[in-house]
Formats: C-alpha cells, sequence, structure tokens
C-alpha cells in the first residue's frame, strides 16, 4: 500500500460529478447539511488559503464513508470532511456534550467504578430527559450497558505450542468495555487454529474524537498507539481488530488525518476475518464445522466497507454447513458513532435506519449479525431483534464457547 | 501477501462491468466483481441508448436504431458495435429479463428509439425507458405541466417550457403549463426529494399543489426524482392522486432512475453469488507470456492479490479511471495495454462539434472475442476481455451508443468467460 502525500493533486481529481451527494446517506433525510461535495472539496479549495472556510453544516457529517466508497476518481472526501469538522471546532468550540461523546475511553474508564449503577441510571427515564434537557443527549436512544468486567480483566492467555502465527489483538473499546464476549469468542477460535494471542492496554483508537472536531485529543491517542503497535510488529505480530472502525483508523485515518506514517501497521493490521480468510487460503484453518441450521441477517458497516476487502467474514462463515446469511445490503445504520446519541440528529440516524428495518423485515429474518458494536447497537434499537458478531457464530460452529445467549 | 482466487474477475461496476459479471455468473463460474468507486451506472440518465441520430444526417434523430447500427458495422469495421453485434439483441433481452425480476420494467417502443422530454426541453432518442419516463403518444397530449420545485437545483421549468414549445411533435394547441411547487424545504437535492416523495405526505403534498392545474388529456413532467426505492411506486401512487399520467425526466445527476438501476444490478449480482469488493482500486497486473496470472488490488486498507481463469476489464475510460492521462500521454491503468489514438488529434476545434472529439474514440483495439490486439492483430493478453467504453472506436456523446455497446460487450464478454474451462 501507497501513501499518497500530494493533497492539491488528489483535490484536482474532483471533477464535481456528485455521486458522494447522490450516495450521502445523510443529505437524503435531512436539508441541514450541505452536501459531501460542497464541504469537503468544493470547499477545500478555499481552505487551503483560508483554513476557516468551513461551513457551519459540517457537524452534520456522520463520517459514514460513504463518499470515499462511491467516489470513481480517489478523492478522500471524507478526511477532507473530518478536517473542516476539526477546524469548525478549533474556532468555535465544541458543546461540553460533544466534548464528553467523544472522549469514549474516558467515560468507559469513569464507568468502572460501578458499571452496573451506570447501566441502572443510563436507563432512568427521568434521568435521560434532563440529559436531553441539559446537554442535548437524545433520551430515546439506548446507552450501550458496560460489562460487570472488562475484557481485559477477563482475557487469560492461553499457551499454544508451535503456534502457527502469533497476533496482538486491539479489542477497541466497545468490545473491552461493553461485549467482551466478543473478543473471548475470538480469542478461543484463534487458539483452537493454534494462533498465539496477546493483549496489552491501548488508548482507544480516536475516531470518536476525530468525529466530534477533538483533532488534538485523536492525535494524542494517534500518537500514542501508532507508537505501542509498531513495538509489537517489530517483534513479528500481526495486529488483529474485531471492529471495523478501529481497523479503519489505525489502517487509514492516521495517516490521512494527521500525516503520520502508518505503512507498517496498515501492512500488519488485519480483521479477524481477514487475517482467518488468509489461514484458510493457507490452508491452515481447521474447517471442521458442525451445522448449525439457523437463519441471520448480516449488514455490513460502512467502515468496513470502506477499508476496501470485501465482506470476509460472510466467506468463512460460508463454510459453516446448514448456516443460512441474508446479506442485508441497506447501507449505512444511521447511528455513526456519537452521532445519532445527539438529540438534534437522533431523527436523522433514526431515517438513514429505517432501510436497515424495511430490509430485515424483507428478508424475514429473527437475529442478525454484524462486526459494529454501534452498528449492533442501532439496529437492536431500530428492530428490537438479537445481534451478534459473527465470531460468536464461527466459535459456536467449532462447538467452542460462544457466549452467545443460549 | 493475501490471494483471492476466482473464476472470473470483473474490473469495474458499470453497466458493462455487471452485465458481464451477471452472464459469467449464469454460466455457473464463481465470480468476483471489484470496483473503486460506485460505477458511473449511477450517472447515467437511467435509460439505454444503442443509436441515437442518422449516419448520414447527425441532426436527425434516427427510428429505428438497428438498421442505423447494421449500417455502422457494415461501413466501420473498427467500430465496437462491430465486435459485438452477433450478441446485441440477446443482451438486451438478458438485460430487460434482469431488471422485469426486480420489478423495473425496461419498455422498448416497437423497434423505434422513444423521443423522451429533457430538462432542458429537448427531445431525446433513446431506446429503452423504465415505464417512470417513458412518455407516451406525447404528439396526441392536450397539456403538459412541469412540476418544479423552488428548493430544487438543477431543474427549472421554464427552460424545459420554453424549449418544448419549440417542438413540432407536439399538437400546435398542446398548453404547457408551469408549476412551482413548494416542498418546505430549506433545499432539496435530487435523493432528498426523492425520500420525502415516498412518504405518503410528500405525495398528498405535490397533489394537493398540482390538482388545480390539471385539466383534461394532461400529463405531468417531473424531475427525476419520484423516489428511490423500487418498492414504493411514487410514479404511479402520484399519478393515481392526480389522475393523469406522470413521468420523470432525464437530468443532470443526481438523477434517481440510474441510482435505481445501479442498485438493482448490484443486489441482483449479490443474489448470484457474486462476490462484490467496492472501494478498491486494481492497480498492477503479473502477466507471464500472453495471460495474466495475477493482479494487485489497493484499498484504503492493504494490498492483496487476486488470480482468475479470466480478467473482465470494465474500467469505463476516462470518467471510470479506466485511463489516465498526462499531457500528450495517455495509459490504461492496469496491464498498461496499447491505446489507439487514432491520428493522435486529441480535440476538435470546436466545443459542441457534431463529429465529436476524437479523446471520445481512443481506447484500446480488440478482437471479436475482446481480447486486446496490438497494430499487427495480434492478441496481448489472452485471458483479458475489453468491455465497454474501453473500446476504441465509438463517439459515444455524439452517436449515443455507450449503453448499448457496453450492454453487448459486457454480455459477450460475460459469455467467453463462462465457456472457459476450469
Amino acid at each position: 500500500m501507497t501513501q499518497k502525500h500530494d493533497k492539491h493533486l488528489i483535490l484536482d481529481n474532483c471533477i464535481k460529478c456528485s455521486i458522494c451527494v447522490a450516495n450521502c446517506p445523510v443529505v437524503k433525510v435531512t436539508d441541514k447539511y450541505a452536501g459531501p461535495k460542497q464541504n469537503g472539496p468544493d470547499l477545500e479549495r478555499f481552505r487551503l488559503d483560508e483554513p476557516r472556510a468551513v461551513h457551519p453544516s459540517i457537524e452534520y457529517c456522520s463520517n459514514c464513508k460513504t463518499c470515499d466508497v462511491v467516489c470513481p476518481s480517489g478523492v478522500n472526501v471524507s478526511a477532507m470532511n473530518c478536517k473542516a469538522k476539526g477546524e469548525y471546532v478549533a474556532l468555535h468550540g465544541a458543546p461540553i456534550r460533544d466534548q464528553v461523546l467523544g472522549r469514549v475511553e474516558l467515560i468507559c474508564k469513569a464507568a468502572q467504578i460501578a458499571p452496573a449503577l451506570v447501566n441502572w441510571a443510563a436507563n432512568v427515564k427521568p434521568f435521560r430527559a434532563i440529559g436531553e434537557a441539559t446537554f442535548g443527549v437524545a433520551a430515546d436512544m439506548p446507552f450501550p450497558r458496560f460489562a460487570s468486567r472488562t475484557f481485559l480483566q477477563q482475557y487469560k492467555p492461553k499457551k499454544i505450542n508451535n503456534p502457527k502465527g502469533k497476533v496482538l489483538y486491539y479489542p477497541g473499546c466497545y468490545v473491552n468495555y461493553y461485549t467482551p464476549q466478543v473478543g473471548l469468542a475470538l480469542a478461543e477460535v484463534f487458539a483452537h487454529n493454534g494462533i498465539e494471542m496477546v493483549v496489552d492496554s491501548f488508548n482507544c483508537c480516536g475516531l470518536p474524537t476525530v468525529s466530534n472536531g477533538l483533532t488534538e485529543v485523536a492525535k494524542g491517542y494517534a500518537r500514542n498507539n501508532v507508537a505501542k503497535l509498531n513495538s509489537y510488529i517489530e517483534k513479528g505480530y500481526k495486529i488483529i481488530t474485531t471492529c471495523p472502525s478501529c481497523n479503519l483508523t489505525l489502517r487509514q485515518e492516521y495517516h490521512e488525518l494527521f500525516d503520520m506514517d502508518t505503512v507498517r501497521i496498515n501492512n500488519e493490521t488485519y480483521d479477524a476475518f481477514e487475517y482467518l480468510l488468509m489461514l484458510h487460503e493457507a490452508g491452515k484453518l481447521d474447517t471442521r464445522l458442525k451445522a448449525l441450521p439457523q437463519r441471520f441477517g448480516y449488514h455490513q458497516p460502512c467502515h468496513l466497507r470502506s477499508v476496501g476487502f470485501g465482506i470476509p467474514s460472510l466467506e468463512i462463515l460460508r463454510l459453516i454447513p446448514q448456516l443460512e446469511v441474508h446479506n442485508l445490503e441497506a447501507g449505512c445504520c444511521g447511528l455513526s458513532g456519537s452521532y445519532g446519541f445527539k438529540k438534534e440528529k437522533y431523527p436523522i440516524s433514526q431515517e438513514i435506519g429505517q432501510n436497515v428495518v424495511q430490509a430485515i423485515q424483507e428478508a424475514g429474518v429473527t437475529q442478525n449479525i454484524t462486526e459494529c458494536g454501534m452498528c449492533q447497537l442501532q439496529i437492536n434499537h431500530l428492530s428490537g431483534l438479537p445481534i451478534h458478531h459473527p465470531i460468536q457464530l464461527l466459535a459456536e460452529a467449532y462447538g467452542l464457547p460462544s457466549y452467545l445467549p443460549k | 501477501m493475501m490471494n483471492k482466487k476466482t473464476d472470473v474477475l470483473v474490473i469495474g461496476a458499470g453497466l458493462s462491468g455487471m452485465m458481464a459479471a451477471a452472464r459469467a455468473a449464469q454460466s455457473g463460474k464463481k465470480v468476483t466483481l471489484l470496483t473503486k468507486g460506485m460505477g458511473t451506472l449511477s450517472l447515467t440518465s437511467g435509460c439505454i441508448d444503442l443509436w441515437g441520430y442518422e449516419v448520414d444526417n447527425p441532426k436527425q434523430p434516427c427510428g429505428s436504431p438497428f438498421a442505423q447500427i447494421q449500417k455502422v458495422v457494415e461501413q466501420n469495421p473498427s467500430h465496437p458495435y462491430a465486435k459485438v453485434y452477433d450478441v446485441l439483441k440477446e443482451s438486451l433481452t438478458f438485460f430487460q429479463g434482469i431488471c422485469d425480476k426486480d420489478g423495473l420494467t425496461y419498455r422498448d417502443n416497437g423497434g423505434e428509439n422513444w423521443l423522451l422530454p429533457t430538462a432542458v426541453g429537448t427531445l431525446r432518442p433513446t431506446y429503452l425507458a423504465p415505464t417512470s419516463m417513458a412518455v407516451k403518444d406525447l404528439n396526441k397530449v392536450k397539456q403538459i405541466v412541469v412540476a418544479g420545485f423552488d428548493e430544487l437545483k438543477d431543474f427549472y421549468p421554464e427552460v424545459l417550457v420554453t424549449n418544448l414549445k419549440k417542438s413540432k411533435l407536439l399538437r400546435p394547441d398542446c398548453e404547457l403549463t408551469v408549476a412551482h411547487l413548494k416542498s418546505g424545504w430549506k433545499k432539496l437535492y435530487a435523493t432528498s426529494l426523492a425520500h420525502r416523495l415516498e412518504q405518503p405526505e410528500g405525495q398528498r403534498e405535490v397533489i394537493r399543489q398540482l390538482k388545480p392545474l390539471i385539466k383534461p388529456g394532461a400529463i405531468v413532467l417531473f424531475p427525476p426524482a419520484l423516489g428511490e426505492r423500487r418498492d414504493i411506486d411514487v410514479a404511479g401512487l402520484i399519478s393515481k392522486g392526480l389522475g393523469c399520467p406522470v413521468y420523470e425526466v432525464t437530468n443532470l445527476p443526481p438523477a434517481l432512475p440510474g441510482q435505481r438501476l445501479q442498485d438493482l444490478f448490484l443486489k441482483y449480482l449479490k443474489n448470484q453469488g457474486v462476490t462484490v469488493i467496492l472501494s478498491s482500486t486494481v492497480t498492477g497486473a503479473q502477466v507471464a507470456g500472453n495471460r495474466c496470472s495475477h493482479v494487485t488490488a489497493e484499498g484504503a486498507g492493504k494490498t492483496f492479490t487476486i488470480s482468475a481463469q479470466t480478467y473482465i476489464l470494465a474500467t469505463g475510460s476516462f470518467v471510470g479511471g479506466g485511463f489516465d492521462s498526462k499531457p500528450g500521454q495517455i495509459e490504461e491503468t492496469i496491464f498498461g495495454l496499447p491505446i489507439n489514438t487514432g491520428d493522435g488529434k486529441w480535440a476538435s476545434g470546436e466545443f459542441l462539434s457534431l463529429k465529436g472529439h476524437p479523446f471520445n474514440r481512443f481506447g484500446i483495439d480488440v478482437n471479436d472475442r475482446l481480447q486486446p490486439v496490438d497494430g499487427q492483430s495480434k492478441v496481448i493478453l489472452e485471458n483479458v476481455l475489453v468491455t465497454g467504453a474501453n473500446l476504441a472506436g465509438s463517439e459515444f456523446s455524439i452517436e449515443k451508443c455507450g449503453n448499448g455497446v457496453a450492454l453487448a460487450s459486457g454480455f459477450k464478454a460475460g459469455k467467453l468467460a463462462g465457456e472457459v474451462s476450469r
């Protein structure tokens, strides 16, 4: 992978074809956002001279990166928008709400004092009503529930004799604090296939801070993470993620937003299923899988799509006998991290997500899978149906602990 | 580095790439379609043009496009139609079948081109149109109401009416009426308008404002934004509410008819088991002798390779990013195939010349099996097939043959790839 540095060239590649506007899920449902082309390459031309050339509607960009995916000319529209958002916040400041919602790592660490109490308080309606009135946090959007113990607290590395590979797992905030079962299921799958998996404590990848325009905070996280990841890569570890947004941020965003050299990290970082697929292509994956006669809807997270690798989980799940996975193909779920938690954006987020609801109804599925924790939260909220990470199905098919509800 | 294996790799998600993938999948091949953007089909009008004007009189819209194409094939063996004429009708049937199955019916006009109104009030010859655009009997209509939205850019009903009035096709007493509708939004894009019109209150609002203007024998022309979803027939619902036929006209992108077609095809392919990889760019190829052994793809993530029996180069010339040009220089970006630039002249002196511009004819020379050939007609890469706008020798913007060439060449490439034994 080459990393291109000439920003002017990328800007000049925009031929104003409007394909980004045509596919933008936000523009479709609201008139509050001027659009990816207008906020991105159009205004970027002015920002080369005048960084303050930022349209206030930039805060309505949900950073789903659909614009990058659909552009035939390789213009990184979303990076321009992210930088513009940072510029806007640097000029005008961010509301307390955004400063808090963006700092997912801090929220999660603070909640560790008493996760059960936080879970309780987060679902008390009067508290949420006050939260909406005072801070602008949408009362109807449920917060994810903290696990009683984090993934890092629960995970005990297993000794693997003659490992086929060694990996460092970067669980990200969502798996570590909310869905440790995903990391635990991954650990089982890797150990079963003779892969040595280690963990360490890292900063948040920084995507929520970027999305809220808190660029400097994100840069601090990025510096720490890059140094630590590189030290593992030097020792021969591959970096594994289960969260598509962490994956994209480590691989691409540090470079695009902060001009950091992440060529090596990009080359050595894998989505868990991408890694498993690579093992499979090399004939090293155990394919003795028991039948799972069940039907699931699959939702592809936007940030997985934007990595440009297809859907490796679907290729692996195809190996499981009698398992039927229906690709919902419904586009963005609408939540986009903290976006859908904001009072003024909650209706937009819910409206975007109606495509997913419709696809679930059409497919007639009663349970779903997706890689992204936030997509899981939104789809469960929209549909009321259970939703899991695909790695849990693979663990189940191996007959390993899958941490699926029985 | 990870290597993916597939039978057929299609590079590009435009009309020719998706046709190729669909046809190869029908032969039971394992097909992977890889694309860097969403494919420029979503930027097109949504109509399928085969040939627009008489070969001998480029100002005169032609009746049957097939008669003209036959003439072209006889007169000009280097035109892409000459390589794919054998499958043209078959490919149209295949295309209509796919669309029909998903409820997006494409209508022909009994073998003749349609003449359909555009957003600027000209009449555009086209061969297949979705039901929502196929204006029937324009010459018998007593009133044409053109519905614009004040908040929508790029659609000005006065322009449409002023120019359409000049058409000799209309009845002399045909009344043209401008309707300025209000949506209540600060601004509209075609996509947000489409989304609003999918909601019952959006339809009611439009019907309420239009109804008083409608006279017996009227039709209503809308910007191409009558819904995005294919399960809600917005045109049909508004038509029912108004009691008269309702149509979309062609316009600049964003325009929904092209987007619906793109969406339909991508979903169809995935349902046929085609692996679709978005947001990944093929940057190079490994060639041994006259065969490609694998190509290299770069996503926003990392680089990987894909090996296939057959590679279909559907990268869409300049607009799709298949060709790159620098002053005095042009290259095909993946295989470095030679590009036929005719006598080396790029542009006509006149911007809107009816002869077109030479650069639109630039492309890759192929044989009847769509394999790229050199100046001596020798096959350069036997397992690479070239389709659509990448083919040398057509001036799509003047001839209006882009969709037809894409359909037929994509279909043929998919068919040929399907015949390769494992």
